[in-house]
């Protein structure tokens, strides 16, 4: 998409989430209300297939269209698993399938896949419970299987959203084809989708903040005015701006490696980045506002909740930490200047 | 709603710029001299007069300058990677740091054809060091509060007044100093000027101010009847506070605000070797990450300000949350290597530096504008004051 074309897009999509995901849509997934409608009009705007080619009946975006508005979706909590069906659908197509209607999401974990059939169980899959497919990448094969040929296990997270654990009995596949994308790669794409997500979620966090801050009033005045508020939403403005920064430059390198690269260090950077302060973006947020932002009524925790849920997705900071200190450690000192401003893996 | 928008656009350095890496990278491996872990940590507090000569005769101090100066007239980026290989490698950069990053552009932008003429060539041969002075005992982040006067006399100034935490002034050649040369203690922001005043000035004393650590860097400049001639006023009478807080301005976001410490980033990797447990791992991941992803914010404000962007706020930030995390990595370093050091011998000599590296952590979130007043810059640029 150029440059334009992305704008007017994100625009659209950033209306349309304003007036259709409320604060009602969002504690109704929390309650097990699966919104149709929301979803059958996403579809109908053709956001799932925005990284689908345009011969496949998608928009032909690329991964860099994909992440940007994943990142705007985070900034509204959309309940829905926009995100997980996008990424999944520009999977099926690399892999010569045709992306289904319906929300789909990614099954990674532990499988095995012979004769055409898939083994095994994955745990935390997001909207597992709400999924009409789930796919996969095992080895060099990329596999869908319908909901019907797999079983759920329900496990909402905390943030009320419906993920779960996902057994495949040898289940029959939909689809099978060989990947455009590793295994490794698969999971570091689910996580940029994240990060950018967080980042979204993280902006949102500071905006909602400062606006607070602006409106509430105590002793005669609003608490924007007082030194100690301002001080600390300044900090959270760091630790999102860290958040934001570490995330789009990850988009920017995933983006630029495409579905073959591998081993792309910005990516568990930024993942381990943006786990890291999730805390601290809930914490500041959380403190500045009160009470008032700890009650289930405010919207703050559609957004705190899924940070610190979001954290452990597709591997946390002590998941990507792991990875990245392991291959520092392991080229020693000399090569980690030289391995962290090339934004690689030091070798 | 209306909502602060923070924006990071990622941004590659330059090919030009890239490829300058690589030749300061080989020039550095060659010339680094051997230097005691302290001063390879205090990186670009350590004076090498010779060090920085020889950066000086690749041409790569004052790089963006015109080229009838000296400097080379290459990009604000090519700087940017320069400053990031002496950190990167903790070479000794204290000699002409202040000069090539703050003093020569002030001069440059402000200063009188002859003062340029007289100054920045010297400065960009790594020959001319440069102090500054700006605060004094009653005047720390309240700057517009200054008091040495510079009383117009026949010819020039008589200067009369202290400056403090004047790092280098004992060894450095100049000090630019904010003086008030018009109206009174309380007018604030107007009446005051800078001055170019060479420290050789009669009438000037310089007196060591020793840190906590024991390291001689700062000093107390004291103004006794010092007479500095009216050829050293720099821009106009007056506008003082207009040029000083552009200086302050330059570079709040630079690698020096988040690679002030990294030595301590290395010792770290050899001493933990090459396979540790998965929990030190796991640490020094995310110490890393932590490190890359203030790398990105402060690219991303470089690419925005040679797109010619003023982000002010995103520059803060930089500063803001780097100065924190080279105040959190000693600490954590410290901790991780207590668990997991591999010899008795490691450890002892990377507790040293580590210890020394915390004794120096309180300085990072003071110099160069407090961590409260940056907060107080992000508030203002939140809407919120």
């Amino acid at each position: 998409m150029d440059h334009d074309s992305r704008a007017m897009l994100l625009e659209t999509a950033d209306r349309f989430f304003t007036d259709r995901v409320g604060k009602d849509v969002v504690n109704g997934v929390e309650k097990g209300q699966w919104p149709a409608d929301l979803w059958k009009e996403i579809e109908e705007m053709g956001l799932p297939l925005i990284a689908v080619p345009e011969e496949k009946g998608g928009a032909g975006g690329t991964l860099a269209d994909m992440l940007a508005l994943l990142r705007l979706s985070g900034s509204h909590a959309v309940p829905v698993p926009l995100a997980e069906t996008a990424l999944a659908n520009l999977l099926v197509a690399a892999a010569g399938g045709s992306p289904k209607p319906g929300p789909a999401t990614l099954a990674l974990g532990d499988l095995k896949f012979s004769g055409g059939r898939l083994a095994g169980k994955a745990d935390r899959v997001p909207f597992a419970s709400v999924a009409d497919r789930f796919v996969t990448v095992v080895g060099t094969t990329l596999a869908v299987v319908a909901k019907a040929n797999a079983r759920v296990e329900a496990k909402p997270t905390h943030a009320g959203e419906p993920y779960g654990t996902v057994s495949f009995d040898n289940a029959a596949t939909d689809f099978s084809g060989a990947s455009a994308v590793s295994a490794e790669r698969t999971l570091e794409l689910a996580a940029v989708m994240r990060a950018m997500q967080m980042a979204g979620a993280a902006d949102k966090v500071l905006a909602t903040a400062v606006e607070y801050s602006k409106q509430r009033v105590q002793f005669g005045r609003p608490i924007s005015t007082f030194q100690a508020i301002q001080h600390m939403l300044a900090e959270l403005a760091s630790c999102v701006a860290a958040t934001i920064a570490a995330a789009e430059a990850a988009a920017r390198d995933a983006d630029e490696g495409g579905l073959k690269d591998g081993g792309t260090f910005s990516i568990a950077a930024a993942k381990s980045q943006a786990s890291e302060f999730a805390q601290r973006i809930a914490a500041l947020s959380h403190q500045s506002m009160g009470a008032m932002g700890f009650t289930h009524e405010h919207i703050l925790h559609h957004y705190t909740r899924r940070l610190w849920v979001w954290r452990r997705d597709f591997g946390s900071e002590t998941f990507w930490g792991e990875k990245i200190g392991a291959a520092y450690a392991k080229a020693g000192p000399q090569a980690l200047w030289e391995g962290l401003s090339g934004s690689k893996y030091a070798a | 709603m209306s909502i602060p928008k923070l924006e990071f656009p990622p941004f590659h350095l330059p090919p030009e710029a890239e490829a300058l890496r690589v030749e300061v990278r080989a020039f550095l491996k060659e010339t680094l001299p051997k230097l005691k872990s302290e001063d390879r940590f205090a990186s670009w507090n350590t004076f090498s007069p010779e060090f920085s000569k020889a950066l000086g005769a690749k041409g790569w101090l004052g790089i963006t300058w015109p080229k009838k100066y000296g400097g080379s007239e290459r990009s604000f980026l090519d700087r940017y990677v320069i400053t990031e290989e002496l950190l990167g490698n903790s070479a000794p950069a204290g000699a002409h740091w202040v000069a090539d990053r703050q003093s020569g552009p002030l001069l440059l932008r402000f200063g009188s054809e002859e003062q340029r003429q007289a100054i920045l060539p010297r400065i960009t041969r790594g020959e001319c060091y440069f102090s500054i002075g700006m605060s004094e005992p009653d005047s720390g982040s309240d700057l517009a509060s200054v008091r040495t006067r510079a009383e117009p006399v026949p010819g020039g100034f008589r200067v009369n007044g202290t400056k403090v935490w004047t790092s280098g002034a004992h060894r450095n050649h100049y000090c630019i100093a904010l003086v008030r040369t018009s109206g009174q203690h309380g007018d604030r922001h107007k009446g005051l000027s800078q001055l170019l005043v060479d420290l050789k000035t009669p009438n000037i004393t310089i007196r060591p101010i020793i840190n906590l650590a024991g390291r001689h860097d700062w000093n107390e400049v004291t103004f006794s009847d010092a007479f500095i001639p009216e050829s050293c006023l720099i821009g106009n009478e007056g506008d003082g506070w207009l040029q000083v807080t552009s200086e302050l301005a330059f570079e709040r976001s630079g690698p020096e605000r988040f690679m002030q410490n990294f030595y301590i980033l290395r010792e770290l990797v050899r001493v933990l070797g090459r396979q540790p447990a998965k929990r030190a791992s796991a640490i020094l991941g995310r110490l890393i990450a932590r490190l890359w992803s203030l790398r990105q914010m402060s690219v991303a404000v470089a690419g925005m300000m040679q797109n010619g962007k003023s982000p002010a706020i995103e520059a803060a930030l930089v500063k803001d949350l780097g100065t924190i995390y080279q105040q959190d990595l000693p600490e954590i370093a410290r901790a991780l290597v207590e668990s997991e050091a591999t010899t008795e011998d490691d450890m002892a000599d990377f507790l040293d530096v580590a210890q020394y590296a915390t004794m120096m952590a309180p300085s990072y979130t003071i110099q160069g504008g407090t961590t409260q007043v940056l907060r107080g810059i992000v508030a203002r640029g939140l809407g919120l004051r």
